[in-house]
Formats: C-alpha cells, sequence, structure tokens
C-alpha cells in the first residue's frame, strides 16, 4: 500500500527526515511513535500529499503522488492535529462538502451512516463551533473516512479524547481495520496504542530506529525509552546510520487483504468543485453574516469619512464620486478578503481542500468566486447608497460593468494575496500592504472609466481605461491560475 | 569560498573606479545645462538609479520563476538579494527626483508619470521585503516571496500605462519633456549607467555570498544542537 525509499524533508537547514524506509502492506495497521521533532508528522503529511519531499521515493497504492495526486487522494483519509471541518457549517453541512468534493455517489446514506457511527445524529443539525473537543474529533473521524479511503492516516488521534471516546475510537480503527483498511497511527500514548497488537516504528530524528510487531504493552514504553536514548547516544559517537539502525527488523508479515466495500468514487468534475467551495462559503457567511456586514459597516464608514475630509458637496462630491466609490470598495474589499481566508484556515479547512482530489485550479476558482459574490453583494448596496450621497447616476451599463470588471480584477488578485498574507505573522496588516501597490492600474483605471462614464461617454469611448480593466483581469487571473497552488501548498 | 572572495573583492575594486570615473565625468566631463544650470547634474544618478532599480525587479520577477520552476534555494537567494539592492537603488530614484523637481517644477513632488511610477515601484518593494520578514517557514517565505514578485513585476507595465494616461488625459501642469542631451551628456550618461549597473552587481554578489553565508551558519547550528541534544 505504501513504499517510501530514501525518504529526505529538509525546512531551512533542518532535515526532519533524513533518509526514511518503510512498506506497509494492504491491511496492516501500525503505530508510529517518536519523541517531538522526530518527523512523524513531516512523514504523514508526505503521504497525505500535503508536503513535497525534498528527496527519495513515495508509492502509494502504486502511484507516484507527485504525478498522479488527485488519484492518489482517493485512497487516502487523513486525520491531522487540527480537525479540518469549518466551525460555521453544520457537522451535516460539513460532511456534504466533502462529499461533493470527493464526489460521493451514496453521500446522504453514507453521511447519515458515518454520523450514527460516532454519535453525532442528534446534534448533526447543530454548528461545529458549538462542539465539545471531543465531538469535534469524532466527527473529524467521520471526515477523514467519509470516502471510504483504503489508507488512513492518523496524527495522535487520542489527543483530547476522554477514556470513553478513546474507546470508541479504537473500537472503530478496529472495524476499519476488519475492512481491509491500512492504517499508519502516530501517537505518543505507547500503552494504549500498541495494546492494538500491532507493527510499530518508532521514529528518531527522522530515522526509523525500530519497526516490528509488539504484543507486550507493559514493556514498550521501556524498550520505546531505551530506543530514543540509544539512539541519541549513538549520534553524539557519530556512529554511521546502519548501526544506529541496528535493531531495525523486517516487517511483520503482511495481510494482503482489502476489501473494496463501496462503490467507486466518480471523478470529481471540475465546475462542481467549484461550486461546491462558493456554496459551502455562502453557507458559512449566511451562518454568521459577519463577513457581509463588516464589509457594508466599513464601506458606509468610508463614504462619509471621505465626504468629510474633503468637505464633498454640490459640482465636487459629483466629480470626487468615482473616486471615493472606488476606494471604498477597494477598502471593505480588503476588510473582507482577510476574513474571508482567515476562516478558511482557522481550522485548517484549507488542508482538508488539499487532501481532496480537487484541481488546484479548481480551489482558486471557488474561493475567488465566493469572494466576488461577497464583494458584489456589498456593491449591491454600496452603489444606490453612493448614488444618493453623491446625487450621480451610477446605474448605468457602462457603470456596472466597470464595477464588475473592476471587482472580478479585485477578488481575483484579492484572492491570492489574501492566500499569502493569512499565513504570515502580521496577517491583519499584511494584506492590504501586499495588495494596494499592486492595485494601482486597476483603481487609476476603474476611477477614470466610471468618471468618463458619468459624464456620458460609451464604454467605446473610454478607450485604453477598459482596456487596462480587461488586461489586467487576464493577466492577473493567469498569475493567480499558476501560482495558487504554490501559495496554498506546504 | 576563496575564489568568491576573490571575484567580489575584484567587483569591489572595479566599481570604485568606474564609479570615480563616473563622478568625473558628471562634475567635469558633462557640460553645464543651459536652462537648469548644476542641478541638472542630479539627473546622471537619477536616471541610472531608475534603471538598475527597475532591472533589479525584473531580476527578482527571474529569480522567483526560476525557484517555483526548481524549487532551488539559489534562485531565492538572488530573488530576494536583488530586490534588497533595488529598494536602495528606487529609494536613490525617489530621493533625487525630488531633489532634482524643486528648482526644476518649483515642488519636491508632482503627480509626473516617472516619478509616480517610481513611487509605487517603492512601495512594491517594501511590501516584498515586508513579507519575506513576516513568513515563520523559510520554505513558504520563498514561495510567497516569488509568486509576489512575479504578480507585481507582471502588473508593473500597466501601472505605466495607467499612469502616463492618468496624468496625460487631464493637463499637465509642469513636464520635464525638452531636455535635449549633448553628445557629452550622452557618454556621461551612460557611464553612469554603467557605474551603477556595476555596483549594483557588486551589492548582489555580496548579499547573496552574505544570505549563503547565513544558511551555512543556521546550518552548523543546528547539527551543534543536534549533538549537544
Amino acid at each position: 500500500m505504501i513504499e517510501v525509499s530514501q525518504l529526505t524533508k529538509s525546512f531551512g537547514p533542518r532535515q526532519a527526515l533524513a533518509g526514511v524506509d518503510l512498506h506497509i502492506a494492504p491491511g496492516e495497521c501500525i503505530v508510529l511513535c517518536g519523541p517531538n521533532g522526530a518527523g512523524k508528522t513531516t512523514l504523514l503529511r508526505i503521504l497525505a500529499t500535503l508536503a513535497r519531499p525534498t528527496s527519495g521515493t513515495v508509492r502509494i497504492a502504486g502511484l507516484d503522488p507527485a504525478k498522479a495526486g488527485a488519484d492518489v487522494r482517493q485512497h487516502i483519509g487523513f486525520l491531522s492535529h487540527r480537525t479540518l471541518l469549518y466551525d460555521d457549517l453544520t457537522a451535516e453541512q460539513n460532511l456534504a462538502f466533502y462529499a461533493r468534493m470527493y464526489a460521493i455517489p451514496d453521500a446522504q446514506a453514507r453521511i447519515a451512516g458515518l454520523l450514527e457511527r460516532v454519535g453525532l445524529t442528534a446534534r448533526r443539525h447543530d454548528l461545529v463551533r458549538t462542539y465539545s473537543r471531543g465531538m469535534q474529533q469524532r466527527l473529524a473521524v467521520a471526515r477523514a473516512v467519509l470516502h471510504r479511503p483504503s489508507l488512513i492516516l492518523l496524527d495522535e488521534p487520542y489527543t483530547g479524547l476522554d477514556p470513553l471516546a478513546a474507546d470508541a475510537l479504537t473500537a472503530l480503527l478496529t472495524d476499519l481495520t476488519g475492512e481491509g483498511c491500512t492504517l499508519l497511527l502516530t501517537s505518543h500514548n505507547l500503552q494504549t496504542d500498541v495494546t492494538l497488537n500491532r507493527r510499530v516504528v518508532v521514529l528518531n530524528r527522522g530515522r526509523i530506529v525500530y519497526d516490528a510487531p509488539h504484543t507486550d504493552a507493559a514493556t514498550f514504553p521501556a524498550l520505546y525509552r531505551e530506543l530514543v536514548q540509544e539512539a541519541r547516544g549513538k549520534r553524539q559517537e557519530s556512529v554511521d546510520e546502519e548501526s544506529a539502525n541496528g535493531r531495525m527488523r523486517e516487517p511483520a508479515d503482511h495481510a494482503s487483504r482489502i476489501t473494496h466495500h463501496a462503490p467507486p468514487l466518480q471523478n470529481p468534475k471540475f465546475l462542481h468543485q467549484v461550486w461546491a467551495i462558493v456554496a459551502k462559503d455562502i453557507a458559512a457567511e449566511l451562518h454568521t453574516r459577519e463577513i457581509f456586514s463588516a464589509m457594508f459597516v466599513f464601506a458606509v464608514l468610508a463614504l462619509l469619512i471621505f465626504s468629510f475630509a474633503l468637505d464633498l458637496r454640490g459640482s465636487l462630491a459629483q466629480a470626487a464620486a468615482p473616486g471615493v466609490l472606488w476606494a471604498t470598495i477597494a477598502f471593505a474589499g480588503t476588510l473582507g478578503l482577510s476574513r474571508s481566508m482567515a476562516r478558511e484556515q482557522q481550522t485548517g479547512g484549507i488542508e482538508g481542500l488539499l487532501l481532496a482530489p480537487v484541481d488546484r485550479a479548481a480551489l482558486f476558482f471557488g474561493k475567488a468566486l465566493g469572494n466576488l459574490m461577497l464583494m458584489l453583494a456589498v456593491e449591491v448596496v454600496l452603489i444606490p447608497l453612493a448614488m444618493v450621497m453623491f446625487n450621480v447616476g451610477l446605474l448605468r451599463g457602462g457603470v456596472l460593468l466597470t464595477a464588475l470588471l473592476g471587482t472580478v480584477a479585485y477578488a481575483a488578485v484579492g484572492t491570492l494575496l489574501a492566500a499569502i498574507a493569512v499565513n504570515t505573522r502580521a496577517r491583519e496588516v499584511m494584506l492590504p500592504i501586499l495588495l494596494l501597490p499592486l492595485l494601482t492600474p486597476l483603481l487609476i483605471a476603474a476611477v477614470k472609466a466610471t468618471g468618463a462614464l458619468l459624464e456620458g461617454a460609451t464604454w467605446a469611448e473610454i478607450g485604453g481605461w477598459g482596456q487596462i480593466l480587461v488586461v489586467y483581469n487576464l493577466l492577473i487571473i493567469a498569475v493567480a491560475l499558476l501560482t495558487f497552488g504554490f501559495v496554498i501548498e506546504e | 569560498m576563496r575564489q568568491k572572495n576573490l571575484v567580489n573583492s575584484v567587483l569591489t575594486g572595479l566599481s570604485v573606479v568606474v564609479f570615480l570615473v563616473a563622478l568625473g565625468m558628471v562634475f567635469f566631463y558633462a557640460p553645464r545645462e543651459a536652462t537648469m544650470g548644476e542641478v541638472q547634474r542630479i539627473f546622471y544618478f537619477h536616471v541610472a538609479a531608475a534603471w538598475v532599480g527597475f532591472f533589479g525587479f525584473f531580476v527578482t520577477f527571474v529569480g522567483g520563476v526560476g525557484y517555483l520552476a526548481t524549487n532551488d534555494r539559489r534562485w531565492d537567494i538572488l530573488a530576494f538579494s536583488s530586490a534588497e539592492v533595488g529598494l536602495v537603488y528606487i529609494s536613490m530614484t525617489l530621493v533625487t527626483g525630488m531633489l532634482w523637481a524643486k528648482p526644476a517644477w518649483g515642488t519636491y513632488w508632482t503627480w509626473e508619470p516617472r516619478l509616480t511610477i517610481s513611487a509605487v515601484q517603492w512601495l512594491l518593494y517594501v511590501a516584498y521585503v515586508m513579507l519575506r520578514g513576516s513568513v515563520l517557514s523559510p520554505e513558504r517565505e520563498a514561495r510567497f516571496a516569488a509568486v509576489y514578485g512575479i504578480a507585481a513585476f507582471v502588473t508593473v507595465p500597466l501601472s505605466w500605462f495607467a499612469i502616463r494616461w492618468w496624468r496625460t488625459i487631464h493637463p499637465v501642469i509642469v513636464s520635464g519633456a525638452g531636455m535635449a542631451l549633448t553628445s557629452k551628456m550622452i557618454h556621461t550618461l551612460l557611464v553612469s549607467i554603467a557605474a551603477f549597473t556595476l555596483v549594483y552587481v557588486t551589492l548582489l554578489r555580496q548579499r547573496i555570498t552574505l544570505e549563503q553565508n547565513r544558511d551555512r551558519l543556521a546550518a552548523l547550528r543546528l547539527h551543534d544542537e543536534a549533538t549537544a541534544a
């Protein structure tokens, strides 16, 4: 099921994995142990296709993740440190969203069955943010196995679970292995997990130092400490890798069973995935209304402040209206984009998307369309308000076309840069710093086109401004499509 | 390493010599401009700095594309180093432009297209450098910066058109047009551009060496920590 050979992963000068070889047969259940920083999570993230190795080869179900990422992802279920759930959606909406991303044919029945299995049927219509940690973890398990993966990767799945929930999870994992799933789970809780009577792999400083089946749960913790300290001691003495791996054993006998216990998944369609992302964003916004409200209130405040600051009255107000309107859209848009991407990152939602067999272009279009709809919703209220406040006739075909073109470009470049800004330390202020200098041609063209159209020019007569808007759209969408994958992947 | 230091030393020496020649030509070879007088001489620094500033951003763009295509840290170091050096040059362009504008146009700042595009360029460089300082993971930092460098570079030509049209469609109160250059002025300008470019290459190499040394130091520290643990 998994074949890993000479796998390395470096983060700058730090080497997280230093030549890992691991072979896991279908149907095996493996417990991956190791001290903090040993490389367990990194290994799991590479197997889950969330991170790329620095060198070495990985094969999952015979496929190379680098070449057949989408196909590999159909086989993988991943339970991360984070739940990868959307707090502002209900349990059912979360699972329905992922079902659409994986194109699960019997989604309704599968979701109902899983919610029953993890004991959340009664709470299926409640928002995830109202759940306890244990309930969220149970729902996260349901999400990870929703598409009936044949390989399930679990990163410390027992964290935060009370003893009863931990027992339930153990029962579920036992069922899954019984159904032929391959399981690889990391854990610090040696006694509980080792009692699963499985093959144990110990990772230390990016290398496998032990790989054998283990049945004696009582003595394993002592052996484990001995292994880790021994590996440290050997490193200090500069003993070479072969010697350090002296205790490595041949893998356990591999059960070759794997049952195809599910209807085959369909190939997810690009537009369906785009729409699923948009619908998910709209549903989350309908539950909270936080982004729309914030953008709208901010836009009204901006209109008022510009009016006070520039003392806009009479003909001056009409002359300044295009500039004030576009500056307001730009600032309100920045606020909304920032929050929209932060919501995606909050509980690792973007990783959930990356785990799905989804085209990176679909992710970009989905997020950008969601942001565009939010911005247009604000403009639907803002433009009539500006008409009243500045006494100008903004409801003209050309002006609305300019607004649409400007907003599309804004949503495209804003989505790309918001995905960057949300991963920075100064995320609250980084988006406008990155975005506004890039918007120079767009804002100038949009303001000048709007001004000319209000003075009675036709769309054909505004000439170069319209061309700049169109070319900006084409350029920035092309750049975003080519680079969005680099931004969102680890 | 020794060969690299030698090249850096030679480049530094050459930069000093060519820069001194350029200075000499600016003050003793180029003729005094009839309308603006001595203040016109700042033009040779201003244009040369602007050229190198824009070229630096192009190198950042190339480095970004190279990094995304190959995942090779050397491209990232090139992109980052060029952006930092380019920022210095664009800052110089802005300052010399304003110093020249005051006696020539009667104001330090006007929304003249070239000054405006330089200001936008400066903001893009600043945003690029700030972004690099704000990402925790070195790998992500490199990728984000590469994407931003590419997006920023492709919008620069559009900014140029937009700013020019913005200022030319409406009446332009002051204009820098009409400055005819004699052959001595052109020679001086070309030598100044060559000197500034050479200094850029020297600074770029030094900055790249500094970044490579930082990487080595970080690797050594990690090795030490691992041995001590």
